[in-house]
């Protein structure tokens, strides 16, 4: 037995060496690690979080916030707002973002988008989207290892080595990526393109993700800022395959004033949306229009 | 709780530790091992450990019952039929009592009556099929006085609910895996060493090769009408290798673990896909489950040393339920029956025990003819397995239809985020190593005999590298955890 378990500790050490060289060689190439530049501009919008002290309104959520929420049109009705949101972001990072920045920014009100995928996901593409593009300190490296995933695991290693090194020092994330422009406040613009149409399986809410967001709806209070539910539009296609809608909305309605624009809302599929479910900016105007009616 | 999973990196140093303390006192480690698995099995449901216990406890007291030498013979039945009764009737219960009710519904329905039988909201509690089978064996074999029953109910316990091979097998027998509970261990370095390597390469075939073959056919299986008929093969492709590295993979890790533990658990795979027809194939493929059909039905029906219409109706049969074990879907009854037909002209003609021996031995490279079979099997499983992977009936016949069009003769095309190349060169350097260590008892079992140990830990070293590279982000639990 000492044997073996001496054995197993010198191979260990010994492959160390053989794992980081593979890891170092492969890292462009390897599909398990998350670098910057994957699209959602989180890399700018918190850089650009130290500009905006003071908001009215402040947005958290999917990228249903970051493509729904126009910090513009907002501002057209005098409500300075700033835009939090990130691809994918369940409950568990949106507490996290807000866990971290709310000392740094100051609100009124807090728009948080829910949804059932939000709800139901497992949050690993918005764990990698943050640690890949966030500032690291130790409630990233919690939030990383709670995620319990290799490719976490392995960025959360990368990000750390590059930001020790101090090897990202002359990055800077391009305002315009593929077919998203980056706006000042946080949102991303896409404008009108052929709709895409996609399919989604039926959700199941996670229950951890649950705990998140009840621990959301208990910071704010805690905080004293209003805080807004809001369950962004989807198609009409992608709404129909919601399961148990009425009773998602009357759990959201029982935590706060609560809003679902794809009741409160006519729109068009192939008008107003790009693919299944993110609005284009034609879309993107006559949400955010009703919205603030809405909580104005 | 996975074996790939945080979780289990951290029980099992734990019980391992505590395993190997008491290796003074059995009792004691046989004690580890009972509460280690019950443990085990609780992280998925707590409440279906009772069924484990009840099953244990209706084995071991039946085995009691049948050491006694003086029962008449309708009464040692009777005890026999006892157990098969409850052990099958939980198993029909939880397993397919809705698709029952769901048949008779539909049959009355067709014949103008109506049947107003209810289905129920029923869990599956994970590993039933296998451990029920496992206990079946043990009753089988008392009744048979093939083995001697156990009067050590700590030992027939933790045998019932070995954690290992509690979940997806391999399905033990009494036989083999009961007299290791009662003998005395000692640990074995080269034993530990042979089992953390069969783990590698278990953890290597799941995480690697069944999860990302797993994004390619769930993208192609999800909707066969939007693909063209090339991809619809390719993705059948995917899928036997999906499967394959999958239950495989559980085996090698299952295995491995319990050679930890010093025992030896039986081989459940031999490179099925390296087979030359159906028939080598079955003696390769999930080796554990169809040897149980053959020894407690099969030849029990009379098997192949019977009349013609006897050895049809006979593969027909097992074929058929071996299916239907699988799942309580006609999917799976028409993979088994599918099987079935693919086997019969090997039999009816006395050539399913062509291929006793290993493809291309002591050779490198396969002749033509070896080729050229191998491939054909490869393709006979790949259709099967369509109705294996089909949700239902008609998703099966949709993917057949849109398979078999003029598409099939122009290039797959994937328009998903799934990295198809990487996956391909993955699968080819896996085939690869499957083929150098076929005449092993897994494919990288040799590797101590032909590289040196800087080699070798460069080796392992690298394909932990790998695992952690190309480990996709959708992690799938093991396939056959729902059987």
């Amino acid at each position: 037995m000492k044997h073996f378990l001496k054995h197993i500790i010198l191979f260990s050490v010994f492959a160390t060496l053989p794992i980081a060289l593979f890891l170092g060689l492969t890292a462009h190439l390897n599909p398990n690690i998350v670098f910057k530049k994957q699209g959602g501009h989180l890399y700018s919008r918190i850089n650009e979080l130290t500009k905006f002290p003071k908001v009215d309104v402040l947005f958290i959520g999917s990228s249903h916030a970051y493509r729904g929420f126009d910090t513009r049109i907002f501002k057209r009705y005098g409500i300075n707002s700033f835009n939090l949101g990130s691809s994918s972001q369940s409950p568990t990072q949106s507490l996290y973002l807000l866990k971290k920045y709310l000392d740094d920014i100051e609100c009124e009100k807090i728009v948080f988008e829910v949804s059932p995928q939000s709800l139901s996901s497992d949050g690993i593409e918005s764990t990698l989207d943050i640690i890949s593009n966030d500032n690291m300190n130790w409630r990233t490296v919690k939030m990383g290892l709670k995620a319990q995933h290799m490719k976490v695991f392995n960025t959360l290693l990368y990000s750390a080595y590059i930001q020790l090194l101090n090897l990202d020092a002359d990055f800077s994330e391009d305002k315009i990526i593929g077919k998203d422009t980056y706006i000042s406040g946080g949102f991303v613009e896409r404008q009108k393109q052929d709709f895409k149409k996609s399919t989604s399986a039926p959700y199941k809410i996670n229950q951890k993700q649950f705990k998140c967001f009840e621990k959301i709806v208990s910071l704010t209070e805690n905080r004293g800022i209003e805080l807004i539910l809001v369950q962004a539009p989807v198609t009409s296609l992608e709404y129909g395959m919601y399961e148990n809608s009425t009773s998602f909305d009357s759990t959201m309605s029982a935590y706060s004033d609560y809003y679902n624009f794809n009741e409160l809302i006519s729109l068009n599929d192939s008008v107003h949306f790009y693919d299944s479910h993110h609005l284009n900016q034609t879309g993107v105007e006559v949400f955010n229009n009703r919205l603030i009616e809405l909580i104005h | 709780m996975l074996f790939n999973s945080i979780e289990f990196a951290f029980f099992f140093p734990v019980v391992f530790s505590l395993y190997w303390l008491c290796n003074r006192n059995l009792k004691l480690q046989n004690g580890v091992l009972l509460l280690s698995s019950y443990y085990f099995y609780s992280c998925w449901d707590w409440r279906f450990l009772s069924l484990i216990i009840l099953s244990t406890i209706v084995d071991y007291c039946i085995g009691l019952g049948l050491k006694n030498g003086s029962l008449s013979i309708s009464i040692r039945k009777l005890f026999l039929w006892i157990s098969i009764g409850i052990n099958i009737g939980l198993l029909g219960f939880f397993k397919y009592y809705n698709f029952f009710i769901e048949q008779f519904t539909a049959a009355f329905t067709l014949f103008g009556t109506s049947f107003e039988g209810r289905t129920i909201s029923i869990i599956l509690p994970v590993g039933i099929s296998f451990y029920t089978f496992q206990t079946l064996s043990y009753t089988i074999d008392v009744y048979r006085k093939k083995i001697e029953p156990t009067t050590n109910v700590l030992a027939f316990s933790a045998f019932v609910s070995f954690f290992p091979q509690l979940v997806a097998g391999p399905i033990e027998r009494a036989s083999n895996l009961l007299p290791q509970f009662i003998k005395k261990k000692q640990f074995d370095y080269t034993s530990a060493v042979d089992g953390m390597r069969q783990i590698l390469w278990g953890l290597f075939k799941k995480m690697i090769i069944a999860d990302n073959c797993a994004e390619i056919a769930n993208t192609i299986f999800y909707s066969p009408a939007d693909h063209s008929a090339s991809t619809l093969v390719l993705g059948a492709v995917f899928f036997a290798f999906q499967i394959y590295g999958d239950f495989s993979g559980y085996s090698d890790i299952a295995i491995g673990t319990a050679r930890l533990f010093g025992f030896n658990l039986m081989k459940n795979f031999s490179f099925p896909y390296f087979s030359r027809d159906i028939a080598e194939f079955w003696r390769k493929w999930h080796i554990s489950l169809s040897t149980w059909f053959r020894d407690y039905v099969y030849i029990p029906l009379g098997g192949s040393k019977t009349s013609k219409a006897k050895q049809i109706r006979n593969v027909f049969f097992v074929f058929i339920i071996s299916g239907f074990w699988h799942g309580a879907n006609w999917t799976f009854i028409i993979w088994g029956a599918l099987n079935a037909m693919f086997f019969l002209p090997l039999l009816l003609s006395k050539k399913n025990r062509t291929h006793l021996d290993t493809v291309a031995q002591g050779k490198l490279f396969p002749s033509m003819r070896e080729l050229v079979t191998m491939t054909s099997t490869f393709l006979l499983t790949v259709m099967a397995w369509v109705f294996f992977r089909a949700e239902s009936l008609s998703h099966a016949a949709e993917y057949f239809q849109n398979m078999f069009e003029w598409s099939l003769f122009t290039m797959p095309v994937l328009t998903s985020k799934v990295s198809i190349s990487t996956t391909l060169i993955l699968l080819l350097i896996f085939v690869l190593i499957e083929w150098l260590g076929r005449e092993s008892e897994y494919a990288i079992e040799n590797i101590e005999r032909l590289l040196n140990r800087f080699l070798r830990w460069c080796f392992y070293a690298i394909v932990i590298a790998a695992i952690i590279v190309f480990t996709p982000t959708e992690q799938n639990p093991f396939i056959y955890f729902q059987f």
